[in-house]
């Protein structure tokens, strides 16, 4: 009987299986569908909250801003969107955004200057406890709105003229505010459909949105499909759906990958990236990021700027981006190259003779007095294959001894924000292609800067050059500011730029790689 | 009463193979015939605690599992305030205007026991709050969405663990210091022998790449089922093997056993009529941890075969410090447990009415 | 991996030895030498944890040096087993391995023997009021999933910075993550051995005869339920030995550069497909550990079981 009964099912079992495999998921026709990969379980699709990766490579492709970047032109222009012009005042003050006509959301709806208002509202209302309200706090009282110190939002400078702009005032000039606008955080928004359905509103049923695609179906955990949105005001997507599944464990998802389930898979697994960047699927593409090294200044001997020009000098950055094998460009700047403001040649350059000069005229000819050094990294492969490359590097150029002090995540950010160990890891992503969004991580008052550093004149630079309309005098303040960051004072080693690496089918033309990693599907092609 | 028992129990037991068959093959089913099987699992279970009189021991169980829920729910609470970092904190820090906002809206900005307060209470009206990682999403329905999958992959590795364990078992000690046996017992001993994770990684490379016989992962159907299900299996089936082996060993060895073998009973009978159910009892015992320990454990399994199952949810709460989370999945794995023993408890007093509960 | 499968063994089989002791030992040894499969399993393990003890002269290489120009090359004269992917030599890796592996194995172990053996020796012991307030305690650690338990305890500590010492530091995390959750089952099983014990004749006796308690434990509870006891911590080292490698699986394992077969093990499950030299020769080494732990266990609790006695 048992027997019986599991040879039926064995044989039920491979005749199902013959006839699933050719098909998709929820009927879609394979010929017509793009499968992906979002590694994880978007946490929130609502703009106005979500802060993470995931969630901002979905909401791309069903939502736009009133400006997104073209990602075609090298240094990433803007292009309009939403908004069909936009014009600062003579000091960069005030802008003013020409919205776009006919454009209608997926519940046929048209989109009017109220709804954008109403997003920013929504960013900013201290009721939202949206994490990146801040994004708009160069509005005029846009902060004193999210502290709930202003009530009335009417105050905040944001407006609708009779001609049906929408009329922006800063508290201070802000040449980089439109790149502000191609984050998600910023789109406009239904009020009437998030007040109908709450918290609720981003489930396929009830999302209204206005993007290349629309979202059709969300299962929790497992996968979500974007169709195609036939009434979207620009160029009609070619490919009718994406299949995204969520996919955590990389090696799953290559496997996957080569049984044909996906059709693409970025965040490769780094070990075997010298085995996959082999392949005719594999195409990389260096981001706007940089990999650092933070040095806390308060600690000894990292108080001594001798000291922390010596260990930038120490460090082959060729040998931690060969070692990753993953085409990382070493980095001696600290913004990107390939942004504004990016210039070869800042920063220190490795010199193991000249860091062994600089260290001895420290103080620390005797190498066996120079203290114990510790270097902090949150838990993961690779940057434990970083630190352990700096360790050897140190002690074999230098003569010093590193203790690594690996921690979870969280701990570890708790640790630096609180005391930063004498080194520690970190990395930033542009949110905007702008160099102030490097730079300003670095001013005193930087909630991100964990190295206890200041200087005046680095951020009266980082102020002024947010003001300054003109390109060249702009580059040129950023020179200065990098030399002092980077040259001078050099609180912070940048190791390397970080690249991202996918693997991509031969069916799929035009898969969107670009060096802001904003992944919308509209141009991809699926070959017959 | 002998009788009536044994006709709930069929019920249970045929109602439960039934969903799990329907379940297994992804049939489509109409709703009626799943509420009908609901309600026959549910009125076998009732009808034969009923017919054995155990309604008040089982509610007296219930009793003392809440208090320990009770207990766990405020020692969790506890140890997350000591876990250092904060559910918000992330690479890039909030401005504490931005940080003050949030943590008014979820209540982490009041004292201590304001929050435990505010916790009991919700948990009290059955409300388990929001995630802070998954945002607006009340933590019960991301639990309610994913539990399924979970319990489906737990109870077929549960099903092959029996189904390979209890033979294996029988087999070897029918077979005691024999070649035969201690072959069993390799095959069993080296089933517990290895990280699951590297099982299944050898399995994909065998079944999937090697011979191309099974999908690499995910969980669509029953071809995809059978890897997932046989890795987690292995390892309870091992220890029901093992288990098993020793049981019957000792229960071969008493007396009673040598008295029905004197009697002129053929081997066969003896062996099934009275060893087998006897030296299931202590495979019964160890049954209640079991189940929580293979449906706790199918994490890796999830992560390796993309199972959409809660698995991930049992880490990922930690590192995301997803309090409502991290609460949620603690309360359901200790819920599962407690009833798990139960459950073992109640079957004892079928197997053997020597055994009287109260 | 099953968590609370892998704490609970069979050993609820074992039962208390009727006679005392003497006679019980030398039987049980007699009976273990004929066990051939116990004894090759017991100098195998013999054996690694000479290679444990003596890493230091075997491994050719340190654990943590680097050869860059020698990245995640395959077996080799230069280096027997391979290297990894920040070229170091595997073979040394999977020696010093054995001393991280074997150091959690059979200390956390013995830390959660003794915590569980002294609380279920006094909760069965004095029985009433004390049973049920330490049981109770039991009975509720041993509903947290051990998952979450093992994660909070190892953050915890992992956050606390306790020793100065590297190599300390990476262990003692470890260490009190897999004993917090190991001590609850033994506690379990050493208060049901003494309450065994308790209710035999010639304890009464002992106790009728006005001995005092902490004598009668020493004397006559404890060689009896010594046997299960050392049987249950030979079941137990490799349990830990696996849960160690599951917190690896994790990202939560020993901190590096240290290595264990946990940590080498997770760090090359993956590379199966691309790289198999990282994960073949731990995997094996791993597989044959755990067989000689189990086989040596099993053969141990045969040795030991009264039932057994006068067979074969």
């Amino acid at each position: 009987m048992l027997y019986r009964l599991s040879t039926a099912l064995v044989a039920v079992a491979l005749v199902a299986s013959c006839t699933k495999k050719k098909e998709l998921e929820y009927g879609l026709n394979p010929a017509e569908t793009l499968t992906v990969n979002l590694n994880t379980e978007p946490p929130t699709l609502d703009w106005s909250k979500a802060t993470d990766t995931t969630s901002s490579h979905v909401m791309n492709n069903i939502m736009e801003g009133l400006v997104a970047y073209d990602v075609t032109t090298p240094d990433l222009q803007l292009r309009p969107a939403l908004a069909t012009a936009w014009e600062p005042s003579e000091k960069a003050s005030v802008w003013t955004f020409t919205l776009r006509e006919n454009v209608t959301w997926t519940d046929g709806q048209p989109f009017t200057a109220q709804h954008v208002v109403d997003g920013w509202e929504r960013l900013l209302n201290p009721a939202t406890a949206s994490a990146y309200s801040y994004f708009l706090y160069d509005i005029k009282n846009a902060k004193d709105y999210n502290q709930g110190k202003l009530k009335d939002f009417s105050k905040v400078g944001v407006s609708i003229n009779d001609k049906g702009q929408v009329v922006v005032t800063l508290d201070k000039s802000k040449s980089y505010f439109p790149y502000l606008l191609t984050h998600a955080s910023t789109y406009p928004v239904r009020k009437d459909v998030i007040e109908t359905h709450g918290d609720r509103w981003t489930e396929p049923e009830n999302i209204v949105t206005l993007g290349p695609f629309q979202l059709k179906i969300w299962e929790h955990d497992k996968s979500l499909v974007l169709t195609r949105n036939d009434n979207y005001y620009g160029t009609k997507p070619k490919i009718k759906n994406v299949l995204a599944y969520m996919i955590t464990e990389k090696s799953t998802a290559i496997n996957l990958f080569d049984s044909k389930v996906i059709d693409a898979q970025d965040d490769l697994p780094t070990t075997e990236l010298k085995f996959l960047r082999e392949r005719p699927e594999y195409k990389s593409k260096n981001l706007l990021g940089t990999y650092y090294y933070g040095m806390n200044v308060k600690k000894a001997p990292m108080d001594n700027v001798l000291v922390r020009k010596a260990v930038s000098h120490a460090i082959d950055r060729q040998q931690i981006t060969d070692l990753l094998a993953g085409g990382q460009i070493p980095a001696t700047s600290f913004v990107p190259p390939g942004m504004f403001g990016y210039e070869k040649g800042l920063g220190i350059q490795p010199d193991i003779k000249k860091a062994n000069e600089l260290l001895d005229q420290a103080g620390y000819k005797d190498r066996s007095k120079f203290p114990k050094l510790i270097l902090g990294f949150n838990t993961n492969e690779d940057h434990q294959r970083v630190a352990e490359n700096i360790q050897a590097q140190l002690k074999t150029n230098l003569g010093i001894q590193v203790e690594l002090q690996n921690q979870e995540w969280k701990v570890y950010l708790k640790t630096v924000r609180t005391d930063a160990p004498h080194m520690y890891r970190m990395g930033w992503i542009a949110d905007y292609p702008d160099p102030d969004n490097f730079l300003s991580l670095m001013t005193s008052y930087s909630e991100n800067n964990y190295t206890n550093w200041g200087n005046e004149e680095f951020d009266t630079l980082v102020e002024s050059g947010r003001s300054v309309l003109d390109k060249e005098k702009r580059r040129e303040i950023y020179r200065r500011a990098q030399q002092i960051l980077t040259q001078v004072e050099a609180p912070v080693v940048p190791i390397y730029n970080y690249v991202s690496f996918y693997l991509v089918s031969e069916r799929v033309k035009n898969y969107p790689v670009n060096q802001m990693q904003r992944r919308v599907y509209s141009n991809v092609e699926i070959k017959k | 009463m002998n009788r009536t028992k044994t006709i709930y129990y069929i019920v249970l037991a045929v109602s439960i193979l039934a969903t799990m068959f329907m379940n297994f093959m992804a049939f489509q089913v109409p709703t009626a015939l799943w509420a009908l099987d609901g309600l026959l699992v549910v009125g076998g279970f009732v009808g034969y605690i009923y017919s054995q009189n155990l309604g008040v021991y089982v509610i007296k169980r219930f009793g003392e599992a809440i208090l320990v829920l009770f207990v766990i729910a405020t020692l969790t609470f506890l140890l997350l305030r000591v876990l250092p970092g904060g559910p918000f904190d992330q690479e890039k820090a909030l401005p504490p205007e931005v940080k003050a906002n949030i943590e008014a809206k979820y209540k982490l900005n009041e004292p201590l026991y304001m929050q435990y307060y505010y916790y009991v209470s919700g948990l009290a009206q059955g409300d388990l709050g929001e995630s802070y990682k998954y945002l607006g999403r009340p933590v019960t329905e991301i639990v309610m969405e994913t539990l399924p999958t979970s319990l489906q992959l737990g109870f077929y590795a549960l099903v092959v663990a029996f189904i390979i364990g209890i033979p294996a078992g029988v087999f070897a000690a029918a077979r005691h210091n024999t070649w035969m046996d201690n072959t069993t017992m390799i095959f069993a001993i080296s089933g517990v022998s290895l990280p699951s994770f590297l099982v299944a990684a050898v399995f994909v490379l065998l079944f999937s790449f090697g011979l191309d016989l099974l999908p690499a992962a995910q969980w669509r159907g029953p071809e995809y089922y059978l890897m997932p299900v046989v890795i987690l299996g292995i390892r309870p089936a091992a220890y029901i093997a093992r288990l098993t082996r020793s049981s019957v060993l000792e229960v071969i060895g008493s007396d009673y056993i040598r008295t029905a073998k004197s009697k002129g009973l053929s081997e066969r009978t003896v062996l099934f009529k009275h060893v087998l159910k006897n030296s299931l009892i202590p495979v019964l015992t160890f049954s209640g941890p079991l189940v929580a320990g293979v449906l706790s454990g199918s994490f890796i399994i999830e992560q390796i075969f993309a199972v959409p199952g809660m698995g991930k949810h049992l880490i990922q709460s930690v590192t995301n410090r997803d309090y409502p989370l991290i609460m949620a999945m603690t309360l359901l794995f200790s819920a599962m447990l407690v009833v798990a023993n139960l459950i073992v408890d109640l079957l004892y007093s079928f197997f053997d009415p020597r055994i009287r509960l109260s | 991996m099953s968590t609370v499968v892998e704490v609970e063994s069979p050993i609820g089989v074992v039962e208390a030895p009727k006679k005392k002791s003497k006679s019980l030992w030398s039987d049980a040894w007699a009976r273990l030498k004929k066990n051939k499969a116990s004894v090759v399993s017991f100098y195998f393990i013999s054996f690694i944890c000479l290679v444990a003890i003596f890493a230091d002269y075997i491994a050719p290489y340190s654990f943590e040096e680097q050869y860059l120009d020698r990245v995640l090359q395959p077996p080799s004269w230069q280096h027997w087993l391979g290297t990894d992917s920040l070229g170091r030599d595997l073979f040394s890796r999977i020696i010093y391995g054995a001393r991280m592996s074997m150091a959690v194995g059979i200390f956390t172990s013995v830390i959660s023997l003794f915590i569980g053996a002294f609380f279920g020796a006094i909760a069965g012991w004095v029985g009433g009021k004390v049973d049920s307030v330490i049981m109770r305690f039991v009975d509720i650690l041993y509903a947290i999933p051990t998952l979450v338990l093992m994660i909070l305890v190892k953050v915890i500590f992992d956050s606390l910075n306790l020793f100065e010492n590297p190599e300390l530091k990476a262990l003692t995390s470890i260490l009190l993550a897999l004993s917090i959750v190991g001590w609850v089952t033994l506690a379990r099983v050493v208060r049901g051995q003494v309450l065994q014990v308790r209710e035999m004749a010639y304890v009464e006796a002992a106790r009728a005869m006005g001995a005092r308690s902490t004598w009668i434990v020493m004397k006559h509870v404890f060689p009896n339920i010594l046997g299960p006891i050392i049987v249950l911590l030979t079941l137990q080292i490799p349990m830990n030995i696996l849960f160690e490698s599951f917190l690896s699986f994790i990202g939560l394992g020993l901190q590096p550069p240290f290595s264990s077969w946990g940590v080498l093990a997770s760090e090359g499950w993956r590379s199966l497909r691309y790289f198999p030299h990282l994960i073949v020769s731990p995997g094996i080494i791993l597989f044959l550990v755990m067989l000689a732990f189990n086989l040596f266990g099993d053969g141990l609790r045969d040795a030991f079981d009264p039932k057994m006695r006068g067979k074969s």
